[in-house]
């Protein structure tokens, strides 16, 4: 639609809201005051049209998909009137409406919208808004007021607060309600039509600063809250100063963002929704062991780490040559960082090739050596026929790990580890990669700098890591697919670096690991369960905001696995809003999967009886995550991605999803659940046909078929 | 594009280097060559024109200067190298090759045959392939009378006529022998006109609108027209300025000629895009830089522009040059949509930047430029009917190096970003538009390889006479659809493509997204029932996904489809912000591989990356296959009246 200004603006501050205008319909009907209600009696536009429209059919879904939907994260309906109209069709006709097949009515989705309030969420006719600057703290046990965010199960509002502007970067100051639960802040605006809608979960939240004194702030909109989001945005709220309503917020805000800090449970604790499927049995060490044909006769799997006594981070069940006694793990152990001897992540269906990964050995300035680890790593070899060589990959740079020395750290020397070479990967450290992605915001948020866009991208060096960490684990694929030799890997500790590369090769050169299901065994095996920082390297909860631990190691991570995604589109059988949503909820803190450092810490708070999978979440929902285009034959397809800067890109879905302009025109993911969606109504009518057919031929003689051609 | 296979080192040949690849084939080997007789397959007409033997073929990009050894043959259409690669580095090409081990005395006159055969001081001597069949009605080339009318009908656009004043080129060179005007403008008085513009070419219409709104192009008032005037005598400046001012009235006279056409003589718009958009010399020197960015000369200069790729993509500016003329485009959109504006595209000749704007224009306007036929249509008109300088801009003959400007990649480029921003908008790929760069350098078609119409015709008349007892065609580009073997843009394509078979070009250059939105625009309730119905668009939306996805090796246009009238409901609009703008990297990239970090065969990795390219076309077979059992299931029930 080639539309002027008017129309597309709207659009554009739809885009914003972003949180699922989805969930949002329910309040969206329910707006009482006479004001917003002839807002969106005056406008006929087709877009408010079909934005109603498309609420107010996704009232009706069921209460299994709410969290991901109403994620920030969404990308929600477009600017674009058509492809949000699709979008609202297709809303319909999968929530199974009577009207199913026939375009929704536009004009009286419209109207209806403002008075059809009989949905089941959470507001009462009675309540009348009058703008009062009152102030609402409630326990969570009522109903709710249509400005107030409908509520995931276990999530109770903390406390409202009238007459708050959001100062938005691109569309200017909102004026609304801002609502602080225990699980998000929601922010609405009645002002503009559709209303205006943000949420964020405070998981998601680094920091939160007060601007504008109480005597020295000046001028409007300079008193208030800014909140800095670890998914590259930052809000500003301004406050009235006379309500008093700031502090009320920032409490409630600090409170319920920084739990860890408060000594509070997270909101994962609480959160109580059920789902059909128990994403906590997605990932089963042994039989993702079998899958790989272990034990065989010269891998066994060992239980000495039970207790998490001989390594606290790593998993309890280890895969190790069947060479080596639990004597000998024991040895190895004393000599690696940490104890986190050489365990296999991975192992070549046909030529045993293997991946293992492992810490830095504690070689020292003196240049220590460990006989059982040496034999330990020819034990690792001679567990490949195929080749008499062993590569140990150095994730890091060699100058770094030269210096690690002095810590007592170090690297293999060729001289101690017969047939081994050392390569080193030059991989930098986490503190490299949170300055580049400080950077990088700095670049994406909130306004691009048109002229100099591609030399401020490049000089984030974003892509140069990328590059690095996606050839790195190219050459430990190359190595295991074409020279069949076996790849041992490290960086210092082996939970970083490590965990990128060993995940990207296998990724590389396992189709299992780009299914849906094996994405997650994936994650859940190389990062959690081998002890992937994950509470310190987010800093789930805690408000120390400039915590040196803190890194975007796992980000990365993902972002190499869209890059590989983006040149071969047909492998994967899961879109990009998978891994979006995964680096949602990656903060978000809503699930259990994330939190906690190791396995050994999440046993010990029960998180997978006390909390929810984020993999219930998704594998509940296979169809919103589904890439059409999947050609399952390449499950036996080797990826080798181009690794050069030239073949990569920045994801700017991700990183400037806030920025409406560098929004797609036309999201292609709507067009693929169509593709599904079209595809299966097609195949349900032939069927259909088929029957009545048959049917029919049972009573008539059959008629002759005539083609149309 | 099949034949890539391990093959051993065929006997003819001797290594003299220790090869570590030597089992490289190329995998854009465009015919099979028969190894033991060591010659180039020929197209007809062509000619070898010196040969070496024993050159060294580098390998793209190899530390070692390791190579295939082989024999270099030059003839008067391509360069060959054992396999017969089209040698080209004007299209962001370079090939090494080293005549170390060549008998002395061979090299210089391959040297001598590749200079004077890759940039030949006429036209007439560039090879020209010809002695195929005439080539396949099916695209209007704009050059009768008929064409025109048609598209003066389809668009219903009011006050404009066809004058067939140019008919033997006598009124402008460059311009086709028909031209549409304004309806009060008598032929007479085009002529007279049409001395004062530059290039003689007066304003012509290219397009409109129901309502009223013309797309004109016009160029600018000739500043030198004393000598053409052949009033040269004792000239004083008075006289001078008096003809200036009688210029100056004719162009005032043509805009008020346009502006009498609009039905509801609405003021039109001008846009002087010497003005607004970036000079011809700009636009080449931001060329040069990107072509220097994608030809390394080895892989230490590569991983050196690698780690400044974006910085210098910003640098050349081209995408600037590309936003500033979707920028344009779109205002003119705006003025013809909103405003019911009549827009003249006025340049120095206008030939070179309105055709840009002119067609970008109407592909954001005219959801018929979006179909493959539609565009080819559109090319045809804008470019190589209203006598775009193709061989001059791009530089298909030695002389004039100070023309070259790649205007036409800057189109296809700016093509490429809507494509982007709409998936599913147009009915052709981005590989499509990478091959029409590709066929601008190969003269196997005739296409892009003239000046003019004009320039066209008499080439073909001197190779007629060459050649008196054949009949000479020259063939179209469009011809490639109906033609069996894979179009030539598509052989050079090179490393990116797959190795697909017959029916491979179709499925590389039809955008899958735009025939889905198709079947979908079908499968919505209630079209099912109308679609027996010829009047209704459901019939005609049947009968484009046949044509596209049943009938093999079929055309997908129909010469005698009814015409179908212009419909300004779905325009497009983009978004010019640089960030939004993407390098277009399947183009400028085609020719670089990566230095092999690997140890793999290199040829080897690209066909694992490219192996599953036809999982988009397996759903849509797999969705027609089920709405034609549907529909045929339909009519047997009677479900369908």
């Amino acid at each position: 639609m080639f539309s002027g200004g008017g129309i597309e603006k709207k659009g554009k501050i739809k885009g914003i809201s972003q949180l699922g205008s989805i969930s949002s319909s329910s309040s969206t009907g329910g707006t009482t005051s006479s004001s917003s209600s002839s807002h969106s009696n005056k406008s006929g536009s087709s877009s408010s049209c079909s934005n109603n429209s498309g609420s107010s059919s996704s009232g009706s879904t069921p209460p299994g998909t709410p969290p991901h939907v109403q994620m920030a994260s969404h990308e929600s309906l477009n600017s674009e009137s058509k492809s949000s109209s699709l979008n609202s069709k297709l809303g319909h006709e999968s929530a199974g409406s009577p009207s199913a097949g026939s375009p929704s009515p536009p004009k009286s989705a419209c109207s209806s919208s403002s008075t059809s309030t009989d949905q089941q969420h959470h507001h009462q006719l009675s309540h009348v808004l009058n703008a009062t600057s009152k102030m609402t703290v409630r326990d969570g046990t009522r109903t709710l007021r249509p400005d107030e965010p409908s509520l995931v199960p276990g999530e109770h509002l903390e406390g409202t607060a009238r007459e708050v502007t959001y100062l938005c970067p691109y569309t200017g100051p909102k004026k609304g309600t801002l609502s602080v639960t225990s699980y998000r802040l929601y922010f609405r605006s009645p002002d503009t039509d559709p209303p205006f809608e943000l949420e964020v979960p405070l998981g998601v939240v680094s920091r939160i600063e007060k601007v504008g004194g109480a005597n020295t702030s000046r001028g409007e909109n300079s008193y208030g809250i800014e909140i800095f989001c670890k998914d590259i945005r930052n809000l500003r709220f301004a406050h009235k100063q006379e309500n008093h309503s700031r502090r009320m917020v920032t409490e409630k805000l600090l409170q319920h963002a920084f739990p860890a800090s408060h000594k509070l449970p997270f909101f994962a604790f609480e959160y109580c929704e059920q789902y059909p499927e128990n994403g906590w049995s997605v990932y089963e060490p042994i039989a993702e062991l079998k899958r790989q044909g272990l034990p065989n006769e010269s891998w066994r799997i060992t239980r000495i780490n039970e207790e998490y006594e001989l390594c606290e981070t790593y998993p309890a069940v280890w895969a190790v040559p069947a060479a080596a006694s639990e004597h000998d793990l024991r040895n190895v152990a004393v000599f690696r960082s940490r104890g986190r001897i050489p365990v296999l992540s991975w192992i070549h269906p046909e030529s045993q090739a293997t991946i293992t990964r492992c810490a830095q050995p504690l070689v020292g300035v003196s240049g220590k050596r460990s006989r059982d680890d040496e034999c330990y790593i020819q034990h690792i070899m001679d567990a490949n026929a195929q080749s008499h060589k062993i590569f140990i990959m150095d994730a890091r740079p060699s100058v770094n790990a030269v210096a690690n020395k002095a810590k007592g750290g170090g690297y293999e020397s060729e001289d101690a580890y017969q047939n081994a070479e050392v390569q080193f990967l030059d991989i930098h450290n986490i503190h490299v990669m949170r300055e580049s992605l400080r950077k990088l915001q700095e670049v994406c948020y909130p306004h691009i700098d048109n002229a100099h866009w591609l030399s401020n991208l490049e000089a984030t060096h974003w892509l140069d890591h990328i590059r690095c960490v996606l050839s790195g684990a190219l050459r430990i694929a190359d190595k295991v697919e074409s020279h069949k030799t076996s790849v041992v890997v490290h960086c210092s500790d082996g939970w970083d670096r490590t965990a990128q590369l060993t995940a990207l090769a296998m990724l590389m050169l396992d189709g299992y690991y780009r299914t849906i299901t094996g994405i997650a065994v994936l994650i859940e095996k190389e990062w959690l369960s081998f002890g992937h920082k994950f509470a310190q390297r987010i800093g789930h909860g805690d408000d120390r905001h400039q915590d040196a631990d803190r890194s975007p190691v796992f980000l990365q991570f993902v972002d190499c696995v869209w890059q590989i995604m983006k040149q071969f589109p047909h492998a994967f059988q899961f879109t990009e809003d998978l891994l979006i949503t995964v680096l949602d909820h990656l903060y978000s803190c809503l699930f259990g999967t994330f939190l906690y450092n190791s396995e050994r810490e999440r046993m010990e708070k029960e998180v997978k009886t006390k909390t929810v999978s984020l993999w219930s979440l998704i594998l509940s929902n296979p169809s919103d995550f589904e890439n059409p285009l999947y050609n399952p034959a390449t499950r036996h397809h080797v990826l080798f991605p181009l690794t050069s800067i030239r073949h990569l890109c920045l994801w700017d879905k991700y990183y400037c999803r806030w920025n409406p302009s560098m929004r797609q025109q036309e999201p292609v993911h709507i067009r693929f659940k169509e593709l599904l969606h079209v595809k299966g109504q097609l195949e349900k009518r032939v069927d259909e046909l088929r029957k009545e057919l048959a049917a029919r031929q049972t009573h008539d003689s059959p008629r002759v078929a005539s083609a149309i051609v | 594009m099949s034949s890539y296979r391990r093959s051993k080192p065929p006997g003819g040949f001797k290594a003299y280097v220790d090869f570590v690849e030597f089992e490289e084939r190329p995998i854009d080997v465009p015919e099979e060559i028969e190894y033991g007789k060591a010659e180039p397959q020929l197209l007809p007409g062509e000619i070898v024109i010196a040969e070496a033997n024993n050159v060294l073929k580098f390998a793209p990009l190899k530390t070692n200067k390791t190579g295939i050894s082989g024999t270099l043959f030059i003839t008067n259409f391509k360069v060959s190298f054992v396999t017969s690669l089209p040698v080209d580095s004007k299209n962001l090409r370079m090939i090494n090759f080293s005549f170390k081990f060549t008998p002395a005395g061979e090299d210089l006159r391959v040297a001598q045959a590749l200079l004077h055969h890759a940039f030949p001081p006429s036209i007439d001597h560039l090879f020209l392939s010809c002695g195929y069949p005439p080539p396949p009605p099916g695209i209007p080339d704009f050059c009768m009378a008929q064409d025109w009318e048609r598209e003066l009908q389809r668009t219903r656009c009011p006050n404009w006529r066809v004058s067939k004043h140019n008919e033997f080129f006598n009124l402008c060179s460059s311009l086709p022998t028909v031209v549409v005007v304004p309806r009060d403008l008598l032929d007479a008085q085009l002529e007279q006109a049409a001395q004062h513009f530059q290039g003689t070419r007066p304003p012509v219409w290219c397009w409109g609108s129901l309502a009223g709104a013309a797309l004109v192009r016009m160029a600018q008032i000739s500043p030198s027209i004393t000598d053409k005037m052949s009033v040269t005598k004792s000239m004083g400046t008075l006289k001078r300025r008096k003809l200036e001012e009688v210029s100056q009235q004719q162009e005032n006279r043509m805009m008020g000629l346009v502006h009498r056409c609009h039905p509801k003589k609405l003021q039109p718009t001008i846009l002087d895009l010497d003005q607004i958009l970036p000079s011809l010399k700009d636009i080449q020197i931001s060329y040069i830089k990107l072509r220097e960015l994608h030809t390394p000369d080895d892989p230490s200069q590569f991983w050196e522009q690698d780690r400044h790729y974006y910085s210098r993509w910003e640098s050349s500016r081209w995408l600037s040059h590309v936003s500033k003329c979707l920028d344009v485009a779109q205002s003119a959109a705006t003025a013809i949509l909103h405003h019911n504006s009549s827009v003249i595209l006025q340049e120095s000749e206008g030939r070179d930047l309105s055709a840009i704007i002119s067609s970008l224009v109407q592909l954001l306007l005219d959801p018929q430029a979006r179909t493959m036929r539609g565009f080819h249509c559109l090319i045809q008109k804008e470019w190589v009917s209203l006598g775009h300088p193709f061989s001059a801009r791009l530089g298909h003959t030695r002389n004039d190096v100070e023309e070259q400007c790649p205007l036409w990649l800057l189109f296809l480029d700016c093509v490429y970003q809507v494509s982007v921003q709409h998936p599913s908008s147009l009915e052709f790929t981005s590989e499509y538009l990478v091959a029409l760069w590709h066929a601008a350098h190969c003269s196997l078609h005739s296409s892009f390889m003239f000046n003019s119409v004009n320039a066209r015709h008499t080439a073909s008349a001197v190779l007629q006479r060459e050649n008196p007892h054949q009949p000479i065609y020259l063939r179209p580009v469009w011809s490639w659809w109906a033609e069996s073997y894979n179009p030539p843009g598509k052989k050079q394509n090179g490393p990116s493509e797959d190795n697909l078979k017959r029916s491979s070009s179709r499925e590389a250059f039809l955008n899958v997204h735009y025939i889905q939105n198709l079947m979908e625009s079908l499968s919505a309730s209630g079209a099912f029932r109308r679609i027996s119905d010829p009047l209704s668009s459901a019939y005609h939306t049947w009968h484009r996904i046949e044509s596209l996805l049943g009938g093999a090796g079929s055309l997908p246009f129909d010469s005698t489809a009814t015409v179908v009238p212009l419909q300004l409901d779905a325009s497009l609009r983009v978004d010019v912000t640089w960030s939004s703008l993407k390098p277009w990297q399947d183009c400028f990239c085609a020719w670089v591989s990566e230095p092999a970090t690997l140890t793999l065969n290199e040829l080897e990795s690209t066909l694992k990356r490219s192996s599953p390219t036809s999982q988009h076309w397996k759903h849509l077979y797999q969705m027609y296959n089920t709405l034609k059992n549907h529909l045929s299931e339909g009519l047997t029930n009677g479900v369908i009246a």
